[in-house]
Protein backbone atom coordinates (compact mmCIF):
# COMPACT_ATOMS: atom_id res chain seq x y z
CA UNK A 1 0.00 0.00 0.00
CA UNK A 2 1.14 3.65 -0.64
CA UNK A 3 2.53 5.80 2.17
CA UNK A 4 2.27 9.72 2.76
CA UNK A 5 5.08 11.69 0.75
CA UNK A 6 7.04 11.84 -2.19
CA UNK A 7 6.51 9.20 -4.99
CA UNK A 8 5.81 9.12 -8.67
CA UNK A 9 3.58 9.73 -11.00
CA UNK A 10 3.59 7.34 -14.48
CA UNK A 11 1.24 8.87 -17.54
CA UNK A 12 1.01 6.82 -20.64
CA UNK A 13 -0.83 7.73 -23.97
CA UNK A 14 -1.95 4.90 -26.16
CA UNK A 15 -4.25 4.84 -28.58
CA UNK A 16 -7.05 2.27 -27.93
CA UNK A 17 -6.61 0.01 -31.28
CA UNK A 18 -2.82 -0.35 -30.67
CA UNK A 19 -2.61 -4.17 -30.32
CA UNK A 20 0.06 -5.94 -27.83
CA UNK A 21 0.09 -9.69 -29.00
CA UNK A 22 -3.56 -10.34 -29.00
CA UNK A 23 -5.23 -7.67 -26.82
CA UNK A 24 -5.23 -4.16 -26.94
CA UNK A 25 -2.18 -2.65 -25.48
CA UNK A 26 -3.99 -0.95 -22.70
CA UNK A 27 -5.32 -4.18 -21.49
CA UNK A 28 -1.78 -5.34 -21.49
CA UNK A 29 -0.31 -2.68 -19.65
CA UNK A 30 -2.96 -2.84 -16.93
CA UNK A 31 -2.45 -6.63 -16.41
CA UNK A 32 1.22 -6.24 -16.08
CA UNK A 33 0.68 -4.01 -13.74
CA UNK A 34 -1.47 -5.58 -11.30
CA UNK A 35 0.77 -8.73 -11.88
CA UNK A 36 3.77 -6.61 -10.63
CA UNK A 37 1.36 -5.48 -7.91
CA UNK A 38 1.06 -1.87 -8.49
CA UNK A 39 -1.24 -0.34 -5.92
CA UNK A 40 -3.98 1.00 -8.40
CA UNK A 41 -3.66 2.24 -11.71
CA UNK A 42 -6.92 3.35 -14.35
CA UNK A 43 -6.94 4.03 -17.79
CA UNK A 44 -9.56 6.74 -18.75
CA UNK A 45 -10.82 7.00 -22.56
CA UNK A 46 -10.31 10.54 -23.93
CA UNK A 47 -12.83 12.07 -25.49
CA UNK A 48 -10.79 13.74 -28.29
CA UNK A 49 -7.09 13.96 -29.22
CA UNK A 50 -4.03 13.74 -31.39
CA UNK A 51 -0.77 12.26 -31.16
CA UNK A 52 2.81 11.97 -33.39
CA UNK A 53 0.87 11.36 -36.52
CA UNK A 54 -0.80 14.25 -36.31
CA UNK A 55 -4.61 13.06 -36.65
CA UNK A 56 -7.37 14.52 -34.86
CA UNK A 57 -9.08 11.27 -33.15
CA UNK A 58 -12.46 11.89 -31.79
CA UNK A 59 -15.61 10.09 -31.09
CA UNK A 60 -17.97 12.21 -33.36
CA UNK A 61 -16.53 10.49 -36.18
CA UNK A 62 -17.63 7.05 -35.64
CA UNK A 63 -14.22 5.83 -38.43
CA UNK A 64 -12.05 7.17 -36.18
CA UNK A 65 -13.68 6.61 -32.65
CA UNK A 66 -11.84 3.48 -32.00
CA UNK A 67 -8.77 5.40 -32.45
CA UNK A 68 -9.35 7.72 -29.17
CA UNK A 69 -6.24 7.90 -26.93
CA UNK A 70 -6.18 6.33 -23.37
CA UNK A 71 -4.44 7.54 -20.81
CA UNK A 72 -3.29 5.09 -17.84
CA UNK A 73 -2.33 6.66 -14.97
CA UNK A 74 -0.67 4.62 -11.23
CA UNK A 75 1.61 6.12 -9.11
CA UNK A 76 4.05 4.22 -7.23
CA UNK A 77 7.39 4.68 -5.03
CA UNK A 78 10.21 5.92 -6.92
CA UNK A 79 11.94 2.20 -6.80
CA UNK A 80 9.08 0.55 -7.64
CA UNK A 81 8.61 2.97 -10.95
CA UNK A 82 12.27 2.16 -11.79
CA UNK A 83 11.72 -1.26 -11.84
CA UNK A 84 8.62 -1.25 -13.35
CA UNK A 85 9.97 1.24 -16.28
CA UNK A 86 12.16 -0.59 -18.71
CA UNK A 87 9.29 -3.05 -19.43
CA UNK A 88 6.98 -0.21 -20.13
CA UNK A 89 8.96 1.38 -22.07
CA UNK A 90 9.02 -1.81 -24.44
CA UNK A 91 5.59 -2.43 -24.47
CA UNK A 92 5.06 1.35 -25.26
CA UNK A 93 5.86 1.23 -29.34
CA UNK A 94 3.61 3.73 -30.08
CA UNK A 95 2.70 6.43 -27.70
CA UNK A 96 4.39 8.64 -24.81
CA UNK A 97 5.55 7.58 -21.92
CA UNK A 98 6.29 10.15 -18.74
CA UNK A 99 7.17 9.98 -14.84
CA UNK A 100 6.41 12.75 -12.82
CA UNK A 101 7.34 13.61 -9.34
CA UNK A 102 4.15 14.03 -7.21
CA UNK A 103 3.09 14.07 -3.30
CA UNK A 104 0.64 11.45 -2.01
CA UNK A 105 -1.61 13.70 0.55
CA UNK A 106 -3.65 10.60 1.49
CA UNK A 107 -3.78 6.67 0.64
CA UNK A 108 -6.66 5.38 2.75
CA UNK A 109 -7.77 2.21 2.62
CA UNK A 110 -10.39 0.47 4.66
CA UNK A 111 -10.95 -3.08 3.81
CA UNK A 112 -7.81 -4.22 3.76
CA UNK A 113 -5.48 -4.98 6.11
CA UNK A 114 -1.54 -3.98 5.49
CA UNK A 115 -0.09 -7.26 5.65
CA UNK A 116 0.58 -8.27 1.91
CA UNK A 117 -1.20 -10.73 0.13
CA UNK A 118 0.20 -14.41 -0.18
CA UNK A 119 -1.44 -16.65 -2.36
CA UNK A 120 -1.59 -19.39 0.31
CA UNK A 121 0.59 -20.58 3.85
CA UNK A 122 1.55 -24.20 4.74
CA UNK A 123 0.71 -26.53 7.51
CA UNK A 124 2.52 -29.81 8.82
CA UNK A 125 1.90 -31.37 11.62
CA UNK A 126 0.03 -34.11 13.22
CA UNK A 127 -3.25 -34.91 13.04
CA UNK A 128 -5.99 -37.65 12.78
CA UNK A 129 -8.14 -39.07 10.26
CA UNK A 130 -11.55 -40.45 11.01
CA UNK A 131 -13.04 -43.02 8.55
CA UNK A 132 -16.72 -43.54 9.15
CA UNK A 133 -18.47 -46.74 7.73
CA UNK A 134 -22.47 -46.47 7.59
CA UNK A 135 -24.56 -47.68 4.42
CA UNK A 136 -25.94 -45.12 1.72
CA UNK A 137 -30.16 -46.03 2.98
CA UNK A 138 -29.34 -44.85 6.42
CA UNK A 139 -31.36 -42.09 7.01
CA UNK A 140 -31.30 -39.07 9.56
CA UNK A 141 -34.60 -37.13 10.23
CA UNK A 142 -35.77 -37.76 6.32
CA UNK A 143 -32.78 -37.34 4.37
CA UNK A 144 -29.25 -38.97 3.70
CA UNK A 145 -27.31 -39.80 6.51
CA UNK A 146 -24.07 -39.16 4.92
CA UNK A 147 -25.76 -36.06 4.07
CA UNK A 148 -26.87 -35.24 7.28
CA UNK A 149 -23.23 -36.06 8.57
CA UNK A 150 -21.40 -34.08 5.82
CA UNK A 151 -23.62 -30.91 7.07
CA UNK A 152 -23.07 -31.54 10.71
CA UNK A 153 -19.01 -31.44 10.51
CA UNK A 154 -19.17 -28.24 8.33
CA UNK A 155 -21.03 -26.61 10.71
CA UNK A 156 -18.59 -27.61 13.45
CA UNK A 157 -16.54 -26.00 11.41
CA UNK A 158 -14.09 -29.65 10.81
CA UNK A 159 -11.51 -28.82 8.61
CA UNK A 160 -12.55 -31.36 5.58
CA UNK A 161 -14.52 -34.37 4.51
CA UNK A 162 -14.93 -36.88 1.73
CA UNK A 163 -18.19 -39.12 1.16
CA UNK A 164 -17.03 -42.04 -1.16
CA UNK A 165 -19.50 -44.74 -2.17
CA UNK A 166 -18.20 -48.25 -2.07
CA UNK A 167 -19.35 -51.01 -4.75
CA UNK A 168 -19.52 -53.59 -2.15
CA UNK A 169 -19.27 -54.48 1.39
CA UNK A 170 -20.71 -56.01 4.84
CA UNK A 171 -20.87 -54.84 8.35
CA UNK A 172 -22.11 -54.36 11.68
CA UNK A 173 -25.53 -55.64 10.25
CA UNK A 174 -23.87 -58.67 8.69
CA UNK A 175 -26.14 -58.27 5.28
CA UNK A 176 -23.95 -57.71 2.08
CA UNK A 177 -24.76 -54.05 0.78
CA UNK A 178 -24.77 -54.17 -3.26
CA UNK A 179 -25.93 -52.43 -5.84
CA UNK A 180 -29.80 -53.63 -6.15
CA UNK A 181 -31.46 -54.59 -9.88
CA UNK A 182 -33.23 -51.00 -9.77
CA UNK A 183 -30.80 -48.29 -9.49
CA UNK A 184 -32.83 -46.74 -6.66
CA UNK A 185 -33.09 -49.63 -4.49
CA UNK A 186 -29.69 -49.66 -3.92
CA UNK A 187 -27.36 -49.48 -0.41
CA UNK A 188 -24.26 -49.53 -0.64
CA UNK A 189 -21.42 -48.87 1.71
CA UNK A 190 -20.81 -45.53 1.96
CA UNK A 191 -17.23 -44.08 3.93
CA UNK A 192 -16.70 -40.72 4.98
CA UNK A 193 -13.09 -39.69 5.69
CA UNK A 194 -12.30 -36.60 7.79
CA UNK A 195 -9.24 -35.02 8.88
CA UNK A 196 -8.82 -32.72 11.35
CA UNK A 197 -6.67 -31.67 15.26
CA UNK A 198 -7.40 -34.58 17.96
CA UNK A 199 -9.66 -32.16 19.89
CA UNK A 200 -11.45 -30.94 16.72
CA UNK A 201 -12.41 -34.90 16.13
CA UNK A 202 -12.79 -35.59 19.73
CA UNK A 203 -15.88 -33.62 19.18
CA UNK A 204 -16.98 -34.61 16.29
CA UNK A 205 -16.93 -38.14 16.87
CA UNK A 206 -19.10 -37.28 19.73
CA UNK A 207 -21.86 -35.65 17.12
CA UNK A 208 -21.54 -38.42 14.62
CA UNK A 209 -21.74 -41.19 17.28
CA UNK A 210 -25.78 -39.48 18.12
CA UNK A 211 -26.26 -39.89 14.87
CA UNK A 212 -25.52 -43.14 13.53
CA UNK A 213 -27.79 -46.04 14.27
CA UNK A 214 -25.17 -48.86 13.43
CA UNK A 215 -21.81 -48.31 11.62
CA UNK A 216 -18.36 -48.31 12.55
CA UNK A 217 -15.96 -45.35 13.28
CA UNK A 218 -12.56 -45.37 12.74
CA UNK A 219 -9.88 -43.57 14.13
CA UNK A 220 -5.43 -43.20 12.69
CA UNK A 221 -2.73 -40.93 13.47
CA UNK A 222 -1.99 -39.19 10.30
CA UNK A 223 0.36 -36.86 8.94
CA UNK A 224 -0.84 -33.62 7.11
CA UNK A 225 0.82 -31.22 4.36
CA UNK A 226 -2.51 -28.69 4.10
CA UNK A 227 -2.51 -25.24 1.75
CA UNK A 228 -4.02 -23.16 3.50
CA UNK A 229 -5.70 -20.23 1.65
CA UNK A 230 -4.65 -16.29 3.04
CA UNK A 231 -7.06 -15.87 4.69
CA UNK A 232 -7.49 -13.91 8.23
CA UNK A 233 -10.12 -15.35 10.17
CA UNK A 234 -8.14 -18.72 9.69
CA UNK A 235 -6.41 -19.23 12.76
CA UNK A 236 -8.16 -22.95 13.96
CA UNK A 237 -5.56 -24.09 11.99
CA UNK A 238 -2.71 -23.38 13.70
CA UNK A 239 -4.16 -26.49 16.32
CA UNK B 1 -17.99 -40.71 23.41
CA UNK B 2 -17.26 -44.30 24.57
CA UNK B 3 -13.87 -45.25 24.51
CA UNK B 4 -12.32 -46.76 20.89
CA UNK B 5 -10.61 -50.37 20.50
CA UNK B 6 -7.32 -50.74 19.57
CA UNK B 7 -7.81 -52.30 15.91
CA UNK B 8 -6.16 -52.68 12.73
CA UNK B 9 -6.77 -51.96 8.94
CA UNK B 10 -6.69 -53.89 6.20
CA UNK B 11 -6.00 -52.37 2.57
CA UNK B 12 -6.10 -54.70 -0.73
CA UNK B 13 -4.58 -52.84 -3.99
CA UNK B 14 -5.65 -54.55 -6.58
CA UNK B 15 -7.21 -54.38 -10.27
CA UNK B 16 -10.90 -54.56 -10.87
CA UNK B 17 -10.27 -57.18 -13.71
CA UNK B 18 -8.91 -59.69 -11.41
CA UNK B 19 -10.62 -63.04 -10.76
CA UNK B 20 -10.34 -65.75 -8.57
CA UNK B 21 -12.37 -69.14 -9.77
CA UNK B 22 -14.33 -67.48 -11.98
CA UNK B 23 -15.53 -64.25 -10.31
CA UNK B 24 -14.02 -61.22 -9.39
CA UNK B 25 -11.77 -61.00 -7.18
CA UNK B 26 -12.65 -58.26 -4.72
CA UNK B 27 -16.34 -60.48 -4.32
CA UNK B 28 -14.03 -63.38 -3.61
CA UNK B 29 -12.38 -61.64 -0.56
CA UNK B 30 -15.28 -60.37 0.64
CA UNK B 31 -16.85 -64.24 0.66
CA UNK B 32 -14.35 -65.03 1.96
CA UNK B 33 -13.74 -62.45 4.87
CA UNK B 34 -17.17 -63.48 5.39
CA UNK B 35 -17.31 -66.89 5.92
CA UNK B 36 -13.58 -66.44 8.47
CA UNK B 37 -16.22 -64.27 10.55
CA UNK B 38 -14.21 -60.98 9.54
CA UNK B 39 -16.18 -57.82 11.53
CA UNK B 40 -16.57 -56.30 7.98
CA UNK B 41 -15.49 -55.25 4.61
CA UNK B 42 -15.97 -52.72 1.98
CA UNK B 43 -14.99 -52.58 -1.77
CA UNK B 44 -14.45 -49.15 -3.15
CA UNK B 45 -13.23 -48.79 -7.01
CA UNK B 46 -11.15 -46.04 -7.69
CA UNK B 47 -11.02 -43.96 -10.90
CA UNK B 48 -8.01 -44.38 -12.17
CA UNK B 49 -4.64 -45.66 -10.63
CA UNK B 50 -1.65 -47.31 -11.07
CA UNK B 51 0.51 -49.72 -9.57
CA UNK B 52 3.32 -52.46 -9.52
CA UNK B 53 2.78 -53.33 -13.58
CA UNK B 54 3.07 -49.58 -14.08
CA UNK B 55 0.25 -50.19 -16.06
CA UNK B 56 -2.62 -47.70 -16.01
CA UNK B 57 -5.51 -49.35 -14.61
CA UNK B 58 -8.71 -47.30 -16.03
CA UNK B 59 -11.95 -47.79 -17.44
CA UNK B 60 -11.94 -49.50 -21.01
CA UNK B 61 -14.47 -49.61 -23.43
CA UNK B 62 -15.25 -53.44 -23.21
CA UNK B 63 -13.60 -54.51 -19.65
CA UNK B 64 -13.08 -52.71 -16.23
CA UNK B 65 -9.80 -52.34 -15.49
CA UNK B 66 -10.08 -49.68 -12.61
CA UNK B 67 -8.13 -49.89 -9.24
CA UNK B 68 -10.04 -51.94 -6.32
CA UNK B 69 -9.69 -51.53 -2.60
CA UNK B 70 -11.11 -53.24 -0.08
CA UNK B 71 -10.82 -52.08 3.46
CA UNK B 72 -11.19 -54.38 6.45
CA UNK B 73 -11.15 -53.17 9.99
CA UNK B 74 -10.80 -55.87 12.97
CA UNK B 75 -8.35 -57.25 15.18
CA UNK B 76 -4.94 -57.98 15.03
CA UNK B 77 -5.61 -61.56 15.94
CA UNK B 78 -8.80 -61.86 13.55
CA UNK B 79 -6.61 -59.82 10.43
CA UNK B 80 -3.84 -62.97 10.71
CA UNK B 81 -6.08 -65.36 9.93
CA UNK B 82 -7.19 -63.64 6.75
CA UNK B 83 -4.12 -62.20 5.64
CA UNK B 84 -2.52 -65.48 4.61
CA UNK B 85 -5.39 -67.04 2.39
CA UNK B 86 -5.98 -63.28 0.96
CA UNK B 87 -2.42 -63.14 -0.10
CA UNK B 88 -2.67 -66.51 -2.00
CA UNK B 89 -5.80 -65.08 -3.77
CA UNK B 90 -4.02 -62.35 -4.84
CA UNK B 91 -2.13 -62.31 -7.94
CA UNK B 92 -0.37 -58.83 -7.93
CA UNK B 93 -1.29 -56.33 -5.62
CA UNK B 94 -0.66 -54.67 -2.28
CA UNK B 95 -1.79 -55.67 1.13
CA UNK B 96 -1.04 -53.04 3.68
CA UNK B 97 -2.36 -52.36 8.14
CA UNK B 98 -2.33 -49.98 9.87
CA UNK B 99 -3.21 -49.15 13.71
CA UNK B 100 -6.38 -47.34 14.74
CA UNK B 101 -8.40 -47.44 17.14
CA UNK B 102 -12.41 -48.57 16.45
CA UNK B 103 -15.73 -47.26 17.90
CA UNK B 104 -18.47 -49.64 16.76
CA UNK B 105 -21.44 -48.26 17.06
CA UNK B 106 -24.77 -50.62 16.96
CA UNK B 107 -27.90 -49.38 18.13
CA UNK B 108 -30.70 -50.62 15.83
CA UNK B 109 -33.02 -53.25 17.31
CA UNK B 110 -31.85 -51.72 21.03
CA UNK B 111 -34.39 -49.59 22.35
CA UNK B 112 -32.17 -48.43 25.13
CA UNK B 113 -29.76 -47.20 23.22
CA UNK B 114 -25.95 -47.82 23.57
Amino acid sequence: MLQKGTAKKVTIYVNEDTRHHLGPLYEAILNFLLHKGVAGASATRAMAGFGAHQVMHTAKIEVLAQHLPIRIEFIETAGRVEELLPTLYDMVGDGVLEVSDTEIVKAANQDLPAEPKTPHAEFRGKARMMRIYLGESDQWEGKPLYDALLQRLKAMDIAGATVYRGILGYGVKGHTHKSGALPFSRDLPIMISVVDTEEKLRQAIDAVEAMMQDGLIVLSDVDVIRLLHSRPESSHANG
Amino acid sequence: MRTAKQARLLRLHFSEGDRYQGKPLYEAIVDRAKTLGIAGATVFRGLEGYGETAEIHRKHLMRHDEPIVVTIVDSAENLERLIPEVEAMMDTGLIATSEVEAIRIERRGNPAGG
